[in-house]
C-alpha cells in the first residue's frame, strides 16, 4: 500500500471536482434569489448573476468597486505567505526556495473538501494568500466576493502558458484565475494481464465489460468521470447533459456493469494499476503518470497502457490558482503565482512531486518522453494543447442537474 | 461505602451537592450532543446557500422545510429503491457480524476470567493491543493479508485448501463483513470479560453442588448472569458498525456491498443535496434509538430479575 503518498489526497480534490462541478449556476431563479438578498437598492442595484461558463459560452466576470485589484509596482510583503490547497498538490522544495528567494515564510494548509474550503474562505475566518480552486466553481467564487482581480502586471510568466488558457472560457482575460495543472480522463489497463486492449476495440469504452476482467475492473470513484465515461461509451460527447434519458441511460449502463464484472470504485488509480488489483481501471492521466513508481520489482513501465481518444475527443480539464480577496499579502501572492507559472518551477513542480502537467507551450510529449518523465508507451497520458479543443470540459451544472446526476450515482453506488 | 455515608447521601441539603456531580455531565450532554442534533435537523430541515452550496440551516421550526426528509422516506419506504437497498443491507452485514463477534469474544472473555490466573493481566494487555493502531491501519493491513499474494492466499494454498490465489479483495460481502468483526471484536470483548470476572464463583459451586452438570451451571447461571453485558457488547459494536462507511471502501469498493454510511458520505460531502445527507443520519439515529430503547429495557429487565 502506497498510502502515505501524498497524491492520495487527491481523491478530494477530485471529489470536488465532482461536486463542484455539480456547481451550478446562472439560471434565472439565481438572479431572483440574489435580488431578494440585494434588498433595499430599489431596484437600482442589480445582483450580479452566476453564469453558466461553457466552452461555446465563454464568461467575463465582473469587476466589483469594493473588490479592486492591487496597485502595479508594488514590492511584495514580508511575514507569511499562507497556502491553501490540497494535501500533496504542491512540491514542498517549491515552498522552500520560494521563501529563501523572497526572505519570508511560506505556510500551507490543506482542505479535504473544497466544499470545506469555501465555507471556510467564504465565512472570513480565515484569510489566506493564495487558493487552488477549479474551473466549475470560479463563478461562485467571483460573484460571492471570495477571489480578488489579478492584477496581470505581476503575472509575467503567463506567457508561458497555452495561449487558450491565458484567456479560458471559464474566465475570459485571466481576470480572476491563473491555470495550475490539466488532466484527462482515460482507461489504463495493465498490458501484461488484459486479454483485449480497448485499442482494438470498435468501441474502446466496452472493455469495461469484458469479462476477463471481472473482479479486477475499476471506475473512479467520481460520478462525472464514471458517469461521463457511459455517455461516451454510447456516443454522447455533451458530458454536462441535464437531458434525464441520457442520465437514465448511462445509469443503466453502470448498473449492468455489477452484474458483468463486478465493478469496483477507487480513486487510487495510481496504486490499484500497478499493484496489479486491476487490470482495467479508468484513470486520470497524472495518476497514469505517477503509477510507474508503484510498479511491483521485476515489472516494467511496459506493463502499463493508458488509451485515451488519439483524436482527442475524451474527458479533459485543468486546476486553477488564484488569491483570496481576504489575502494579507497580495503582492507576494502575485509573486507566488508567477513562480509557479515559471517553466522551470512548474516543470520540477510536475516531475518531481505533482505528477500532473502545467500547461506549458514547451512541453511536449516528445520532449517528457525525451527527459524520461514519461514512458513511451504512456506518452498517450500527456495532454496536448490541441486536446482542450477537442476535448470535453466538465463544467458547472444547474442544482437540478447536480441534483440528477448526484441521485443516479447514489442508486449505482447503492447497489442496486 | 461505610454506613453513616450511606445516610448523608440520602440527607436533605447535601442532595443537591449529590446532584451538583450530574452537571458536567448534563452540560456536556447538551454541549456535544443535544445542540449538534439540532443543528444536524436544522441542516436536513434547511436549504444550501445558493452561491457557495454551503449548509443554510434553517433554525425557526415554522419554517422548516421537509423535502429531504420526504424523499429519504420514500427510498427507505419504497422496495428495491436505494436507500432501503442499502439500509437492509447494512442491517443484515451489521448482524451477522455482531452474531460473528459474540461468538468469538465469548469465549475469549470466558478463558481470560475463569482460567487465565496470574497471566489475566498479559491476556488483558494482549486484548487492549490492536486498540494501538487505529483502525484505518488495521483495515490497510487486512488489504495486504487478502491480496492475491498476502498470506492469506499462502497460507489456504500451503494447506491445500485452494489451488490458485483467490481474489478476496474484488466486492465481495464475506471481506467486508470479516473487516467489520476484527475490527469490533475487542470492543465485545472488554465488557464481557469485565462482567464475566465478576460472578461469584460460589453461585456456580452451588449449582454443581446442586446436581448440575458444568454445562448446565453454564446455561442455567453463567450465561443468564452475563445477559446484561451481552446486550451492552451488542450495542457498543453494532452502534458504530451502523456509521462505518470505509470498511466496505477499503475491503471491497464495490456498489454491492456499500453500506448506508456510505450513502450518507456520498451526500454529505458537498453539492446541492446536503439536507438529504443530514436527513440519512437523523432517520439512522431514530433507528438506533429504538435499538437502544431495547437495550435499555432489556437490562433494566434483567437487572431486576438478578435482584430478585
Amino acid at each position: 500500500m502506497a498510502t502515505f503518498h501524498p497524491r492520495e489526497s487527491r481523491y478530494p480534490r477530485r471529489e470536488f471536482l465532482q461536486r463542484g462541478a455539480a456547481g451550478a449556476f446562472a439560471f434565472s431563479s439565481m438572479g431572483t434569489l440574489l435580488a431578494a438578498c440585494g434588498g433595499g437598492d430599489n431596484g437600482e442595484f442589480r445582483p450580479p448573476e452566476l453564469q453558466l461558463a461553457r466552452p461555446d459560452n465563454p464568461v467575463t466576470h465582473p469587476l466589483f468597486d469594493d473588490n479592486p485589484m492591487i496597485a502595479s509596482g508594488l514590492d511584495p510583503e514580508g511575514g507569511t505567505l499562507r497556502i491553501y490547497n490540497w494535501n500533496g498538490y504542491l512540491w514542498p522544495r517549491i515552498k522552500k526556495d520560494f521563501a529563501k528567494e523572497y526572505g519570508v515564510k511560506v505556510e500551507e494548509t490543506f482542505f479535504s473538501t473544497v466544499d470545506e474550503a469555501i465555507a471556510k474562505i467564504s465565512s472570513g475566518a480565515v484569510d489566506f494568500d493564495v487558493f487552488f480552486p477549479t474551473v466549475d466553481r470560479v463563478s461562485r467564487l467571483v460573484v460571492g466576493k471570495t477571489l480578488q482581480p489579478l492584477n496581470r502586471d505581476y503575472l509575467s510568466s503567463l506567457g508561458n502558458v497555452w495561449p487558450s488558457l491565458q484567456d479560458p472560457w471559464y474566465d475570459k482575460g485571466s481576470q480572476y484565475t491563473v491555470p495550475y495543472v490539466t488532466w484527462t480522463t482515460g482507461i489504463g489497463y495493465r498490458t501484461d494481464k488484459v486479454s483485449t486492449t480497448p485499442e482494438s476495440l470498435a468501441n474502446p469504452y466496452e472493455i469495461y465489460w469484458d469479462q476477463a476482467n471481472k473482479g479486477r475492473l475499476f471506475l473512479l470513484d467520481d460520478s462525472r468521470d464514471a458517469i461521463g465515461h457511459m455517455l461516451l461509451k454510447n456516443g454522447i460527447s455533451d458530458i454536462n447533459t441535464e437531458n434525464p434519458d441520457e442520465i437514465e441511460l448511462a445509469k443503466g449502463e453502470l448498473k449492468s456493469l455489477i452484474g458483468a464484472v463486478n465493478v469496483k470504485l477507487s480513486t487510487d488509480d495510481y496504486t490499484n494499476l500497478p499493484e496489479g488489483k486491476a487490470w482495467v481501471h479508468q484513470m486520470w492521466s497524472g495518476s497514469a503518470v505517477s503509477a510507474q513508481y508503484y510498479l511491483p520489482e521485476g515489472v516494467g513501465a511496459d506493463a502499463l497502457g493508458f488509451w485515451f481518444p488519439p483524436d482527442g475527443g475524451g474527458t479533459i480539464g485543468s486546476d486553477l490558482m488564484a488569491v483570496p480577496k481576504s489575502a494579507k499579502n497580495p503582492v507576494l501572492a502575485h509573486h507566488f503565482l508567477n513562480y509557479l507559472l515559471d517553466e522551470k518551477h512548474g516543470y520540477d513542480n510536475f516531475v518531481n512531486y505533482v505528477g500532473y502537467q502545467p500547461p506549458f507551450t514547451k512541453l511536449d510529449p516528445d520532449r517528457l518522453v525525451a527527459d524520461g518523465v514519461v514512458p513511451a508507451n504512456l506518452k498517450t497520458a500527456v495532454v496536448r494543447q490541441s486536446d482542450f479543443d477537442t476535448g470535453y470540459v466538465q463544467t458547472e451544472l444547474t442544482p437540478s442537474g447536480q441534483t440528477l446526476w448526484q441521485n443516479a450515482w447514489a442508486e449505482f453506488k447503492a447497489g442496486v | 461505602m461505610s454506613e453513616p455515608e450511606r445516610a448523608d447521601v440520602g440527607g436533605g441539603s447535601d442532595n443537591a451537592f449529590w446532584a451538583g456531580f450530574a452537571l458536567p455531565g448534563v452540560a456536556w450532554l447538551c454541549l456535544f450532543f443535544l445542540l449538534p442534533f439540532y443543528v444536524i435537523l436544522c441542516i436536513a430541515l434547511g436549504t444550501v446557500d445558493p452561491i457557495f452550496q454551503t449548509p443554510a440551516p434553517e433554525w425557526n421550526p415554522l419554517r422548516w422545510n421537509t423535502s429531504a426528509f420526504e424523499f429519504v422516506l420514500e427510498s427507505l419506504f419504497t422496495s428495491g429503491a436505494a436507500f432501503q437497498t442499502v439500509f437492509v443491507r447494512t442491517f443484515v452485514y451489521v448482524t451477522i457480524a455482531t452474531a460473528l463477534s459474540l461468538v468469538i469474544a465469548y469465549p475469549v472473555a470466558y478463558y481470560v476470567a475463569r482460567y487465565g490466573g496470574r497471566w489475566k493481566g498479559v491476556l488483558l494487555v494482549g486484548l487492549i493491543a490492536p486498540f494501538f493502531i487505529s483502525y484505518l491501519m488495521r483495515m490497510l493491513a487486512w488489504i495486504n493479508l487478502l491480496q492475491d499474494d498476502g498470506w492469506v492466499n499462502d497460507v489456504l494454498i500451503w494447506a491445500g485448501i485452494l489451488n490458485a490465489p483467490r481474489n478476496w479483495l474484488d466486492g465481495r460481502a464475506s471481506s467486508v463483513i470479516l473487516g467489520l468483526v476484527y475490527g469490533y471484536v475487542p470492543f465485545m470483548i472488554l465488557p464481557l470479560y469485565a462482567f464475566l470476572d465478576r460472578i461469584d464463583r460460589s453461585l456456580l459451586e452451588a449449582a454443581r453442588d446442586l446436581g448440575a452438570s458444568p454445562f448446565q451451571a453454564f446455561r442455567r447461571v453463567t450465561l443468564p448472569l452475563s445477559m446484561p453485558a451481552i446486550l451492552a457488547g451488542i450495542v457498543i459494536i453494532a452502534l458504530p458498525m451502523f456509521g462505518d462507511y470505509y470498511t466496505p471502501d477499503l475491503l471491497s469498493g464495490s456498489p454491492q456491498t456499500s453500506m448506508i454510511g456510505n450513502q450518507i458520505n456520498l451526500y454529505i460531502r458537498g453539492g446541492q443535496q446536503i439536507p438529504v445527507g443530514a436527513a440519512l443520519v437523523v432517520v439512522l439515529m431514530l433507528f438506533l434509538t429504538v435499538l437502544m430503547g431495547y437495550y435499555l429495557v432489556s437490562t433494566a429487565r434483567a437487572q431486576r430479575r438478578l435482584g430478585r
